[in-house]
């Protein structure tokens, strides 16, 4: 009976050699530095696969006597720097075969992601949509379901104008619905890779 | 004399009122076990005055059955058996009393009940669950509304709680949303362990299995002081099972099918006493579910598929002394996203709006393909208690946790079997609390809490990280004291301190390693007030404060967020959240008991309160994408939460639940993003007396109506609010016994008029209907004592 009431204290000073080996533990915790800390990998990420850094369309006339470009690059990818936009001037009243060409330059060498599309070729298709310019696009090439992809292109410049147009890649449309063989993209579905916008001056 | 216990016994009081809201629905239906006659009859009265307590609840825990006092306190239960029984009474605004009598005949008792807290302490009363809330407003899902939800999320099931709402993304991954806030600003307790399951995100659902529990309570206010940071809107407690301490095994098996998704589900959970070991007890549970796509009113919802598995055992020891426990648990989930919510750009968003059905619908599959999330969730947890002397005790509690998420997305050259995220998350917390008793008034704890993280970026995904990996450290002191002025006055103030270390390694753009720190310090407070004003009126009132370090994701989020269609950047500058909330919460009986209303007022002033401010465009070779950062602003929400239940006559019965949210952002006088609209639900339930052996019957219709949100920002959305909706839901249960147990079945159906509607807070709104039409039937075989 007499010891009771000494009881408490000698619980509060266990509590507090209790709560000190706590603070401790958290504090040698704190300062450990490991050499190989998860937390700090000494490698950076690797580079993103998938990026998408840059888009280039080769325009060839008949004969091959003309080669010009439209070019989208953004070596940092989304966010960071701005992209640079580049587009040839086209001449009027002509034909293109228009090959499309797509990297990711962020790698060393630049990674061709043209192969990736072509090898999922049925899961893949461009658009263009031309505005204000004298310019129609037809599809030169097929999947294996003879539906089209667009990475060649045939492209009708008419009378000198100017305008843009859209270029758009989509992953999983739906290439049988209504006007998307024949370059419509309304009803296509999936989802987008590359939403491009390129003058298009045609003089 | 056990006197650690006092402290305990007068927190129970609330938990008796909230047993008491909760049995109002069960009141009529008693049920007789046939082979047994005696009849227990008897009076409640006032100790004091000796007057009688009308409609005091007679509750025998054992048998699951329960009795309501008459207007003159009367009360009769019959069909009992010989033998002990375990009665419990309840009466609002009294102390529950708890006696074991033994039937040999027909047996007339007198229950005095006490307001007196002293004596009643005296009496022998069985250990309940202390409520650790006693000025803050807060409301509970008990274990038979957790087995009326069974099949839906925790979200959801808790959801039924005005003032409650989620955040969903389709129709499988929801977030708890109190008053407005989720997130981070609403804190999970699981089994009183600080949830952390990478809970920044909006599709992140929280990473537990609420059958682990047997039943959720919801803090509706502020409360750092007690449980730290991230507490500002509310804190969601799945709280510790109660193991018995002694006696022979007993539990539980469910099973549910539901039409809509075609899902199946169960739970089986298992607990008992060890023999000859007084105070020792075990519990194991597991829970599965799987459901292949859900259905909108008019279309699959394709790809939402998701199935889960959750286990957890507990052992514990208790004697008055000690207590010593040991807890783990194990959950996994994998979901399908909604592949229409799968997007590339602004213009496919744009598509998804104008179009008004998702663009790809297939047929119904149980396969879940990319889009989609697995999760794998772990807790471990210990804990010690030692009664140091009659007036105080310790307990130590250590947790740890990992949560591992992997995100899939749609990819190219085969990689969508290649995480796009795969994070690790890392947790051990450590509290020490002292619960002392000083003087006879003065009750409280002081206690310290540490919390030790780490987040890794597991490597190999081939995508830059959402988030950069951290190490977190955090330390708290805090004290919380209550002082009872008499029986009907209570006073609850606490004070905590608590400091935060962030290290985090990121690697810049041009993959440089930077290793930023960040120190926050932070303070709550907080006053309370808990005043019985006569036996059925009851006013609690709250002012404390809350505060939340910035998330990594806020400081370092910079890119583009697929889920969103916008480059999120954030500021490495942002301070702390702090939070004031007020809540007022009056609860009252009406009509000598036949009614039961429940009143809560809130208002919480959030200063650097951090969200997404569309900041202009940026252009991608995907197209412009709008810029969001994070910026600060100081915020006002207030509201009012409201329940109404009135027995008509009989077994006739009407409970209203309604809540209102208002958010304003004070600096740009305007609404802020996100806020739940103004909801209204009206329940009329039948529940006749037994039929035959089936009791607790109870059919209910259910009219919900949430309108159109008018309180939204200008040039935030994509898109118009959905309009108003009503939902009409149907629901009938019943129990009777069997063999040694006790059966219960319900059949459960949702969205009956298969109405096609969107919900404001549903981020897959712009892609989408929600689901229509479901129909959902539930077993559950109880047996043993439990």
């Amino acid at each position: 009976m007499n010891n009771k009431p000494k009881k408490p204290n000698t619980m509060k000073t266990r509590m507090k050699y209790l709560t000190y080996a706590l603070i401790a533990t958290a504090t040698i915790t704190a300062c450990k530095k490991d050499d190989d800390d998860p937390v700090t990998p000494t490698t950076p990420p690797v580079n993103e696969e998938e990026l998408i850094t840059t888009l280039r369309l080769h325009f060839h006339s008949a004969g091959g006597a003309e080669h010009k470009m439209f070019v989208f690059t953004d070596l940092d990818g989304d966010g960071g720097n701005a992209p640079v936009i580049m587009a040839d001037t086209l001449s009027h009243d002509s034909i293109y075969h228009v090959e499309i060409e797509v990297l990711n330059e962020s790698e060393s060498p630049a990674e061709n992601i043209t192969e990736e599309i072509e090898e999922e070729s049925d899961v893949h298709q461009f658009f263009f949509q031309v505005s204000g310019a004298n310019a129609t696009v037809m599809y030169d090439d097929m999947d294996a379901n003879m539906l089209p992809i667009g990475l060649e292109s045939m492209w009708t410049i008419g009378a000198a104008s100017n305008g843009t147009v859209i270029v758009t890649l989509r992953h999983e449309p739906d290439k049988t619905a209504t006007g998307v063989s024949s370059g419509d993209i309304t009803n296509a579905g999936g989802e987008t890779d590359i939403e491009v916008t390129f003058p298009l001056v045609i003089e | 004399m056990p006197l650690w216990r006092a402290f305990h016994s007068h927190l129970r009081h609330l938990v008796s009122t909230f047993v008491l809201a909760w049995s109002v629905g069960l009141s009529g239906a008693l049920a007789q076990e046939v082979p047994c006659t005696l009849v227990l009859s008897g009076q409640v009265i006032d100790a004091h005055d000796r007057e009688a307590l009308a409609f005091a609840e007679v509750y025998l825990p054992d048998l699951g059955r329960s009795a309501i006092a008459d207007s003159t306190g009367h009360y009769r239960i019959a069909g009992l058996c010989a033998g002990d029984v375990l009665v419990r009474v309840l009466h609002f605004g009294c102390e529950p009393v708890e006696r074991t009598i033994t039937l040999k005949t027909d047996m007339e008792f007198d229950f005095r009940l006490e307001h007196h807290a002293e004596e009643l302490r005296a009496a022998e009363i069985a250990r309940d669950r202390p409520d650790e809330h006693v000025g803050q407003a807060h409301a509970q899902v008990d274990k038979d509304a957790m087995a009326r939800s069974s099949g839906r999320t925790l979200g959801e099931m808790i959801a039924v709680l005005p003032g409650v709402t989620t955040l969903n993304s389709g129709p499988t991954i929801s977030k708890p949303m109190v008053h407005g806030l989720t997130g981070n600003r609403v804190l999970v307790l699981n089994q009183g362990i600080r949830q952390e399951d990478q809970q920044w995100g909006s599709e992140h659902a929280p990473n537990l299995d609420p059958f682990s529990s047997d039943r959720i309570t919801v803090v509706k206010g502020a409360a750092s002081v007690q449980y730290g940071s991230d507490a500002i809107g509310g804190v969601v407690i799945t709280e510790p099972v109660e193991l018995p301490r002694e006696g022979p095994v007993s539990g539980e098996v469910r099973g549910v099918g539901m039409l809509n998704g075609q899902a199946i589900g169960g739970n089986g959970m298992l607990q008992g006493g060890v023999k000859g070991v007084r105070g020792l007890g075990w519990r194991v549970q597991g829970s599965g579910r799987s459901m292949g796509d859900s259905r909108a009113s008019e279309y699959v919802l394709s790809n939402t598929g998701m199935h889960e598995t959750g286990a957890s055992a507990s052992i514990g020891f208790r004697d008055h002394r000690w207590n010593v426990a040991g807890y783990g648990s194990w959950y996994a989930r994998g979901s399908g996203i909604l592949r229409a919510a799968h997007i590339g750009n602004l213009t496919d968003l744009q598509n998804a709006i104008t179009s008004g059905q998702p663009w790809y619908i297939g047929d119904h599959t149980r396969e879940i393909d990319a889009p989609r999330q697995t999760v794998e969730h772990l807790l471990a947890k210990a804990e010690a208690g030692y009664a140091v002397n009659e007036r105080g005790r310790l307990v130590v509690t250590y947790g740890y946790q990992t949560d591992d998420r992997q995100e899939y997305d749609i990819r190219r050259g085969g990689r969508s079997g290649t995480p796009a995220l795969d994070l690790s998350l890392t947790t051990h917390t450590g509290d020490v609390v002292y619960k002392h008793w000083l003087g006879k008034q003065v009750h409280g704890k002081v206690g310290f809490s540490g919390v030790y993280q780490e987040n890794i970026n597991v490597p190999g995904t081939g995508i830059r990280p959402l988030i950069p990996n951290y190490r977190k450290e955090s330390g708290g002191v805090y004290a919380i004291e209550h002082y009872a002025l008499n029986e009907k006055l209570e006073f609850e103030a606490g004070a905590r301190f608590e400091m935060t270390h962030l290290l985090v390694a990121k690697y810049t753009a041009s993959d440089v390693l930077i290793l930023p720190e960040h120190d926050f310090t932070n303070h709550a407070l907080s006053l309370g007030a808990n005043w019985s004003m006569t036996d059925s009126t009851r006013i609690r009132f709250n002012l404390s404060s809350a505060f939340r370090p910035p998330h990594v994701s806020e400081l370092y989020s910079e890119g583009l967020h697929h889920g969103s269609a916008a480059i999120e950047v954030g500021d490495a500058a942002l301070a702390s959240e702090r939070a004031w909330k007020g809540v007022v919460d009056l609860e009252t009986a009406l009509f000598k008991g036949r009614a039961h209303a429940l009143v809560t007022a809130h208002a919480s002033r959030i200063n650097h309160f951090i969200y997404l401010r569309p900041e202009g465009y940026q252009l991608t070779i995907r197209g412009a994408f709008p810029v969001f950062n994070y910026v600060a602003t100081d915020a006002l929400i207030s509201g009012i939460d409201a329940s109404f239940d009135l027995r008509i006559t009989g077994p006739f019965s009407w409970r209203l639940r309604a809540s209102t949210v208002h958010g304003r952002d004070l600096v740009r006088d305007e609404w802020l993003f996100q806020m739940p609209s103004d909801r209204v639900e009206n329940t009329f339930a039948f529940t006749p007396r037994r039929t035959g052996r089936w009791k607790e019957l109870e059919l209910a219709a259910t009219s919900t109506l949430v309108f159109e949100q008018q309180r939204i920002p200008v040039g935030v959305d994509f898109t118009d609010p959905p309009r108003t909706y009503h939902l009409l839901g149907l629901s009938a249960s019943a129990a009777r016994p069997l063999g040694k147990g006790e059966l219960r079945l319900g059949l459960r159906g949702s969205n009956l008029l298969n109405t096609a509607y969107r919900d404001y807070l549903d981020r897959f709104r712009y892609y989408t209907d929600a689901r229509g039409i479901d129909i959902a039937l539930w077993i559950t075989y109880r047996f043993g004592n439990n």
